[in-house]
């Protein structure tokens, strides 16, 4: 399968490196060249180690023992931040932040010291001749004294991304590593950007970006190495490379996957059903879940997923189009509405949407029914310890004690907890936005399996997450929500990870519907 | 997200949570400490004041007692008020002049209207919630950040007093028992001691014993959280203005009861102890956290602070600086313990 793509004199080669993490092998004994005026693609699919081996090379990491990391005629056993500097690694996050109310000049220096005149103040025509020096360098279509927030968004990163370049030396190798640059970019913003990031390349620096939109890597990347399970999969010319083959090269060779449901489940009446709902990115979504059915949506980032669940639950208001609950015809106002209709939320980001981080376990467990643990009108502390106590138990919450503020536990055991405080309230519809995201194992699969439990009940579940396997794990069925309308679906037992990335990233095929 | 993200935060939840037990048990004392600290600090305040003998006697007097309490009385009140918009992570800086306003409205009705008392008090107290009305709206709905609204709202109002009573206080005409009520005794203990009871009792239950006040506390914890869990968070933070106005009024009625008119500066000056009670508040009983038993003792222990240092024959300049010192200490404890539960800053 491995297609050699290897470029005479590879700027940087590494042999060997492997990282270990506790009991998880994250890097198994990776091999990989880059060569000087490369523009490579690193693709794989969550935890493939893909990140792990750009914080080594960034010196975050230190690798085990055993491998090496050659640059030119020297080689390494480790990297440090100073040492990767030094060689002229540079690593550009995808969130370098800019601000919005300031000039491209100023945020340009931001992070930088000021320039400043004799009198210590700062000297602003040496800050405007700097920043026209990097505009011209770095080819930025903006002028010095432009605010950000008036600049097209492929724009505003390039900034972010000329500001943490700026000390480097375009004429000397060096490697230029950008995590996700295109996450928040829209389609063709994105493609501006990578256009713009070919430049480096053709300037003579080895350039790799991480990314998960495959349109682009087929598009811009010359060549195409994939992680996957920790291992260097293959690395192969972008050249007669096509999408499948692509898909197969991140998903591995496609296994015969035995499903936790068994055979398709035959499901009953529908329960949800959402006709040509509109918002925000949705332009017109029909779904429907049936009593007791877990339904995915796949998608990329931005497509509308969380909106969706969103629209559901009342936190966002719908703009067309009906939702329908077990044949009643909802109107949500408010996140209370579609709870008294019966539909609980775990949202996707803990600490900022879910978690009182303050407030005890318990309170955590209650908050999203406060006024049932009412005694003549007043709130019943003894009946919410008794209730908090079953439901720590029942849920498996580690927590040393119901009193114990929320934010010492565990990612896993506060995911617990908030999903213990929807399921108490008995829902007929559960939405979950990446209900594993910063989650143990262990504790995914004890959430994974009170899902099914309460399914078999006849809870409904809409789940949404860009773990494939874990929708493939745990779906009944599988929608693909691409440009805010739903796509293709796919039922156990065809739903496997391969096909379920083929659907995502795969050409459209769906029915139409106007915007 | 990314991968990269992930590794940076799950290592510190995890660090957090290593062997409970351990920090269980060390924590205890800790933990003693962060609740009682300044309550010890109030009994050692009184102990010290009632041994010394320059101040022993006076100050250890059931007179002593009687008149910081009455004194108190409308820093109290309009203390605990301010700790229910706080609860839910605003604060209520409008309160002195609404206290001084709903003062002046009643005593303005019944001296230059004629107005019978019991409809003035009614005038001055509906004053007061319109103006808890105004705050809730900008605050809740227009989301505007509350130090700056109640700021603007409270410098509004001192203005207009200013102008309606070219800053002179208005005396003539209160009715005699109206002024008696907040000066004498029951049983030994000032009338007003009886009236703040209640006062207290029903903010400490609305605090933790309703369901408005648990919902108060998890939109403080985490506002857009409490909205993804159904909590009404714009009606509640408005309700919690318009019952911080409300107390500030009953205190305004208490203070012109107890003066027997109302004078324009009165209610502002009120601001800076209430606002200091609460904060040092924080500090006790339940740290990091605003709450009424902490804001109560607070202002207790402030005032028996002030009153022994005056009896002590102390410059002006001791009490302002402990005042202030006290401020400081109280909060930076209380920023501190706070965080180590995980809340957001002060």
């Amino acid at each position: 399968m491995t297609t050699s793509a290897e470029p005479p004199a590879p700027f940087l080669r590494t042999v060997g490196i492997s990282k270990t993490f506790g009991e998880t092998r994250a890097l198994d004994s990776i091999g990989f060249e880059v060569a000087a005026g490369e523009l490579r693609a690193l693709v794989g699919g969550n935890g493939s180690g893909k990140s792990t081996f750009v914080k080594i090379l960034a010196g975050v990491h230190r690798p085990d023992g055993g491998g090496q990391i050659v640059v030119g005629d020297a080689s390494y056993e480790t990297m440090t931040p100073e040492l990767a500097r030094s060689l002229g690694f540079r690593f550009v996050h995808q969130d370098a932040g800019v601000v919005d109310d300031m000039t491209v000049a100023e945020n340009l220096v931001l992070g930088h010291p000021y320039p400043r005149n004799r009198l210590g103040l700062v000297d602003w025509s040496a800050l405007k001749a700097r920043a026209g020096e990097l505009i011209e360098r770095f080819d930025i279509d903006a002028k010095a004294s432009v605010l950000l927030r008036q600049l097209r968004p492929a724009t505003r990163a390039k900034v972010a991304i000329a500001r943490a370049l700026q000390d480097i030396n375009l004429d000397e190798p060096g490697l230029l590593v950008f995590d996700e640059p295109t996450t928040a970019l829209p389609n063709r913003e994105a493609a501006h950007l990578l256009e713009w990031l070919r430049g480096f390349a053709e300037r003579g620096q080895a350039v790799l970006f991480v990314s998960h939109r495959l349109d682009e890597v087929l598009a811009l990347a010359e060549t195409v190495t994939a992680f996957r399970d920790g291992r260097h999969q293959a690395t192969v010319r972008r050249q007669g490379l096509d999408e499948a083959q692509l898909i197969q090269l991140i998903a591995g060779r496609a296994v015969p996957r035995t499903s936790q449901n068994g055979a398709p489940q035959q499901h009953r009446a529908g329960r949800l059903e959402l006709r040509g709902v509109k918002t925000g990115p949705l332009r017109g979504i029909d779904l429907t879940v049936g009593r007791g059915e877990i339904v995915g949506i796949a998608g990329l980032l931005g497509s509308g997923r969380t909106s969706l669940l969103r629209a559901i639950i009342g936190d966002l208001p719908v703009d067309a189009g009906k939702i329908v609950i077990d044949g009643e015809s909802m109107s949500v106002r408010r996140v209370a509405d579609g709870m008294a209709a019966g539909i609980a939320y775990v949202p996707e980001n803990r600490l900022l949407d879910a978690g009182f981080p303050d407030l005890s376990v318990r309170e955590n467990l209650v908050v999203a029914s406060i006024p049932a643990f009412r005694r003549f009108g007043l709130s019943s502390g003894r009946s919410e310890i008794r209730e908090a106590g079953v439901l720590i138990g029942q849920y498996g919450i580690r927590c040393g004690g119901q009193s114990r503020a929320f934010s010492t536990l565990s990612g896993g055991n506060q995911q617990k907890a908030v999903v213990a405080r929807w399921l108490r309230r008995k829902p007929r519809v559960l939405l979950l936005d990446e209900p594993s995201q910063g989650v143990d194992v262990l504790a995914r699969n004890e959430i994974e399996q009170l899902i099914r439990q309460h399914a078999a009940d006849g809870m409904s579940v809409i789940v949404v997450t860009s773990d494939f396997d874990e929708l493939a794990r745990l779906c009944d069925r599988v929608v693909v929500l691409r440009e805010g309308v739903m796509g293709r679906e796919l039922r156990q037992p065809h739903l496997t990870e391969d096909a379920i990335a083929e659907l995502t990233y795969g050409p459209m095929e769906v029915r139409h519907v106007d915007a | 997200m990314s991968m990269l993200e992930h590794d940076k935060k799950a290592p510190d939840v995890a660090a957090e949570s290593d062997d409970p037990q351990a920090r269980v048990s060390t924590g205890l004392t800790l933990r003693m400490a962060e609740t009682y600290g300044f309550v010890l600090a109030f009994v050692a305040v009184i102990i010290v004041f009632s041994v010394l003998p320059a101040t022993g006697d006076t100050f250890a007097s059931l007179a002593n007692v009687r008149s910081i309490i009455g004194n108190q009385s409308t820093v109290l009140i309009i203390s605990v008020g301010m700790v229910i918009p706080l609860l839910a992570g605003n604060i209520d800086l409008s309160v002195g002049a609404t206290a001084g306003a709903t003062s002046v409205v009643t005593a303005a009705a019944v001296s230059r209207f004629d107005v019978p008392l019991g409809l003035a008090i009614v005038l001055g107290m509906v004053f007061a919630l319109i103006v808890g009305v105004v705050n809730g709206i900008l605050i809740a709905r227009v989301s505007a950040n509350s130090f700056i609204i109640t700021f603007g709202v409270g410098t509004l109002i001192g203005g207009l007093l200013q102008w309606y009573t070219k800053s002179l206080p208005i005396t003539a005409n209160l009715p005699k028992a109206f002024q008696n009520f907040g000066n004498q005794n029951w049983l030994g203990l000032p009338r007003l001691t009886f009236a703040l009871i209640p006062i207290v009792i029903v903010a400490l239950i609305l605090q933790d014993h309703t369901p408005y006040g648990r919902h108060l506390q998890a939109i403080g914890s985490n506002e857009r959280a409490a909205r993804l869990v159904g909590i009404p968070v714009q009606r509640s933070i408005l309700l919690s203005f318009v019952a911080s106005s409300a107390l500030a009024g009953a205190a305004g009625i208490i203070l012109t009861a107890r003066s027997g008119g109302a004078d324009p500066a009165a209610g502002p000056s009120f601001l800076f102890p209430a606002f200091a009670a609460v904060f040092l508040g924080m500090a006790m009983i339940r740290p990091g956290k605003p709450n009424v038993i902490g804001t109560v003792i607070a202002v207790l222990f402030l005032a028996a602070a002030v009153s022994g240092f005056t009896m002590a024959g102390a410059n002006s300049w001791v009490r302002d600086v402990f005042n202030g010192a006290a401020l400081l200490i109280a909060i930076s404890m209380a920023t501190w313990f706070g965080k180590r539960q995980g809340a957001k800053r002060i």
